[in-house]
């Protein structure tokens, strides 16, 4: 599932009354992401407030010859650099900011909630979206009839495959192509492994949130020869009952909130006998970008994995 | 008095406590295997403790309120207190230090500002009366909430786990320093109960009315002013750890009325173990049930509410 | 010795004073009838009487003791006061509301004492409530209740009773109930007020009556001297007649006669 992972962290004791957010849904059982429509329509309400007030800053960029795109997903955005078809990028989100360059080109919004209105005015050839984040925003671009690339790569190979579609797409083809190949060997050049580490990927600490077997970490932990503990879990972003991890005994510990550090990990109570704590393999800081972002860096992501699972190779 | 009918009632409550809290120990996701079995002892334990609290804080509070307010509706979170700790909790979201004591202390925090700031709106020419309480606790509430949603947003988190806090939870992961900051709102939290259970009579003839009160000699500034300041405390410490759980505190002291009357005498002890004992059962369902555990709002109110049919009916 | 002595009273609700410079003397062991139209000040004069408000300027004495000086509880324990809205959000018991009444007396950890059970029951025995004792006070008729309500007053043994417009609401049986037992009460030596719209009530039974309009006394006198035809239209503005009760001799106000349009027969 290809998006750009936001870091969040929950905060303790939230009501939200009635009268704010509607009521306090219900059933609206959280899958670590913000989809619930009522949400979304809430984050637009006030995004769109704050892009309102912000308008004045942004710049317009001058109208190009040729195709205008507008990506919407930051894992895109980086392919299109990578490509070296930057010069059509009319406009992306906030949250597109890599490579550096990308964060100075004019903004539509947030990757969450971007402002139709701004991509519109932009008259693009082309918009970069992904699902289901933008379901309802890619209806109303169909309905305006602007071309739509939906990207939602589920795996290293998908990815792969994506960036060639989209190097097409921007008469890149030979860019896309040797970017491919390069990260086809790095990957190759990457040894099958003798062990495989059993591996808990902590996605938030409260409440405790890993990530199931549908996820793009799993397959990158797949790829670096480790094992997602909860893997066949059915929810994508489920949340675990401390007793469950103890069950499992994880070796590794892999803390994908910046909030967390390895150190507050380990003065848990009763995480003491975890194979991991015993040992001191928690990983904290790291890149969360390299790891959620389906797009050309995934591979750098997969090395890192590799080299935390398997130190000394 | 009807002493006759109260013996069975704080039987049958004593036992629900007891079971609740056995279940609660005893079954689990975790599973007992030699190894970890203090491990997962340790954490069913403190979970057992907050779940205690908890359900006992927010029955009695809940409680309290309903007598003070004079209204059947009221509940622990009335005054505007948990949007505040949630607020509170949300800025350390923010300041991206929610690792560790953090976030109980902010939640905390908050809850103390709030608390502050609705007793201060509820203020005219020095008295306080409950509906301005409501009142500024309502619009508090309405102010916080939106705050939270906005730091949300510019903190640029998602609110999906901001949904799961709001419907409550007693899977707090406990580090050292927690456990001796839980250790110290537990005993407050029994502390501020049993200040609030030395009010009883006086909330009983406050249910009259703050008028008819006064001329029966009752303080009722005092009493509105400590039910308030006490309730706040209680509630916003119990909230960092464990988010909104709902329903515990509306409906709790309702069925206890509904077995001994209306005296607060017997209504707020009984709530304590009623609260407790049903949001231990509720959570020992949410986390057993369902792999991955439910919410635990959801399950007190599918507990709750056809417990308390039953009893309302069997009363008709 | 005087029940309650007001001087120089100065009180508003607002900028505006409703009472300024308000002074009024109530003896031990009267039965005064204070009447007047809305906005006169009557639930006004009761409340402050009662240390429920704080006047801006003056004092008020109770029994030669100045009210400020007095503690909540201890003015619990001289004056009783039944007010008009008597709601009950939970469904006490009657014994449990009456018992109430002895709140002044009892300390914060106390349980009610024999002395308390025992003026609990000749409470309720003295407003010939004590069958309804163990009933649901939101299941009794509004007459009892007003008896149950006069019953927790009584409870606290006090020496003044205060009643704003304690019948009004009644049949005329249990306005007569109750005008008789604040009667007997006033025979065994309690000073009663009692505030009420109903003048011919209030003549009746009632030792003195104090006329009140915006604020002033407008007469505190026998009711003879009261309930005149003149004082009774320059305050209500209504033209009143004013006869002699057949029995008592007390004044009784009448309103005029009314021209009836008689019914047009249909075809």
């Amino acid at each position: 599932m290809s998006r750009c992972r936001n870091r969040t962290q929950t905060g303790r004791g939230m009501k939200l009354s009635p009268g704010s957010l509607g009521s306090r849904v219900p059933g609206s059982w959280p899958e670590g992401d913000l989809r619930h429509p009522r949400h979304l329509r809430q984050l637009c309400t006030v995004t769109l407030a704050i892009v309102i007030l912000v308008a004045g800053c942004g710049h317009r960029p001058a109208p190009e010859q040729g195709l205008k795109v507008v990506s919407l997903v930051p894992s895109v955005t980086e392919i299109v650099y990578a490509v070296g078809a930057e010069k059509m990028l009319a406009g992306n989100t906030n949250q597109c900011d890599f490579p550096g360059a990308a964060k100075s080109v004019y903004k539509v919004g947030d990757f969450m909630s971007p402002d139709l209105e701004r991509i519109v005015a932009l008259r693009p050839g082309l918009v970069f979206v992904t699902l289901p984040m933008h379901r309802q925003l890619l209806e109303k671009l169909n309905e305006m009839k602007i071309p739509v690339y939906v990207s939602r790569p589920a795996g290293i190979p998908a990815v792969l495959k994506e960036i060639d579609t989209v190097a097409q797409l921007l008469g890149r083809k030979a860019s896309g192509e040797s970017l491919v190949a390069a990260m086809r060997r790095r990957l190759d050049s990457i040894p099958a492994f003798a062990d495989t580490p059993r591996v808990y990927v902590e996605i938030s600490g409260t409440p405790l949130m890993t990530a199931g077997g549908g996820t793009f970490i799993n397959e990158l932990l797949a790829g670096a020869g480790g094992k997602n503990v909860f893997e066949s879990s059915v929810q994508e972003y489920p949340v675990v009952d401390p007793e469950a991890v103890l069950k499992v005994d994880p070796e590794v510990i892999l803390l994908l909130h910046p909030d967390m550090s390895a150190r507050d990990v380990t003065s848990r109570v009763g995480w003491g006998g975890i194979d991991a704590v015993r040992h001191g393999r928690i990983y904290d800081k790291l890149d969360e970008d390299l790891l959620f972002r389906p797009g050309p860096r995934i591979v750098d992501g997969v090395v890192l994995l590799a080299k935390l699972l398997h130190p000394g190779h | 008095m009807m002493q006759r009918r109260l013996l069975p009632g704080w039987v049958g409550l004593i036992l629900l406590f007891v079971l609740a809290a056995a279940l609660s120990v005893a079954v689990g996701p975790g599973g007992f295997s030699g190894t970890n079995l203090s491990a997962v002892m340790n954490l069913r334990l403190l979970r057992l403790a907050l779940g205690i609290i908890a359900g006992g804080v927010l029955a009695v509070v809940g409680a309290s309120l309903q007598g003070l307010l004079r209204n059947p509706l009221a509940d622990p979170f009335t005054m505007g207190v948990a949007s505040g700790a949630a607020l509170g909790a949300s800025l350390t979201l923010v300041l991206g230090r929610t690792a560790g004591a953090f976030a109980p202390v902010g939640g905390f925090a908050g809850a103390l500002v709030t608390m502050l700031v609705v007793y201060a709106l509820a203020r005219v020419r020095g008295r306080v009366t409950a509906t301005g309480l409501v009142l500024a606790g309502v619009i508090m509430s309405f102010l916080f909430s939106s705050l939270v949603m906005l730091a949300m947003i510019l903190g640029r988190r998602t609110l999906g786990e901001a949904v799961y806090m709001m419907m409550g939870h007693l899977g707090a992961v406990f580090t050292g320093t927690t456990v001796w900051l839980f250790g110290v709102v537990a005993v407050l939290s029994v502390a501020g109960c049993a200040w609030l259970f030395s009010m009883s009579r006086s909330l009983d003839i406050m249910s009259s009315g703050e008028e008819a009160a006064e001329t029966l000699g009752v303080d009722t500034q005092r009493v509105t002013k400590t039910v308030f300041v006490i309730s706040s405390v209680l509630v916003g410490t119990v909230v960092s750890f464990t988010g909104a759980i709902s329903f515990v505190g509306l409906i709790v002291p309702h069925l206890v009325r509904m077995l001994f009357g209306p005296e607060h005498r017997r209504v707020l002890p009984g709530s304590f173990v009623a609260g407790a004992g049903i949001l231990l059962f509720s959570d020992v369902l949410a986390r057993n049930v369902v792999p991955g555990g439910l919410p635990l709002s959801i399950v007190t109110a599918l507990v709750g509410v056809p417990f308390f049919i039953y009893l309302l009916r069997s009363r008709l | 010795m005087n029940a309650i002595e007001l001087s120089d009273l100065a009180f508003g609700y607002s900028e505006r004073l409703l009472f300024d410079g308000f002074s009024l003397d109530i003896a031990a062991g009267e039965f005064l009838g204070v009447i007047g139209p809305n906005g006169a000040g009557k639930s006004t004069l009761l409340k402050l009487v009662a240390g429920l408000l704080r006047p801006s300027r003056g004092s008020i004495r109770i029994r030669e003791r100045d009210l400020d000086g007095l503690g909540r509880r201890e003015i619990a324990r001289t004056v009783g006061v039944v007010l008009q809205e008597n709601p009950f959000a939970f469904d006490y018991s009657v014994s449990d509301v009456v018992m109430m009444g002895r709140n002044a007396y009892m300390g914060r950890f106390q349980s009610p004492g024999k002395h308390d059970r025992e003026a609990v029951s000749s409470a309720l025995e003295f407003v010939d409530a004590l069958f309804l004792r163990d009933k649901r006070i939101n299941s009794i008729s509004a007459g009892e209740r007003q008896r149950v309500v006069l019953a927790r007053a009584l409870a606290q043994e006090p020496g003044i009773l205060m009643l704003d417009e304690a019948t009004s609401h009644l049949d005329i049986a249990h306005q007569q109930l109750i005008a008789r037992i604040l009667l007997e009460l006033n025979r065994q030596g309690k000073t009663v007020v009692f505030l009420s719209h109903d003048l011919n009530l209030a003549a009746l039974y009632c030792s003195r009556v104090l006329l009140l309009d915006r604020g002033k006394v407008v007469a505190c006198d026998v009711p003879e001297r009261v309930i005149t035809t003149e004082l009774i239209r320059s305050v209500y503005g209504v033209e009143p007649i004013v006869t002699r009760h057949p029995e008592s001799g007390r004044p009784q106000v009448m309103l005029p006669g009314e021209r009836h349009q008689t019914p047009v027969s249909k075809p």
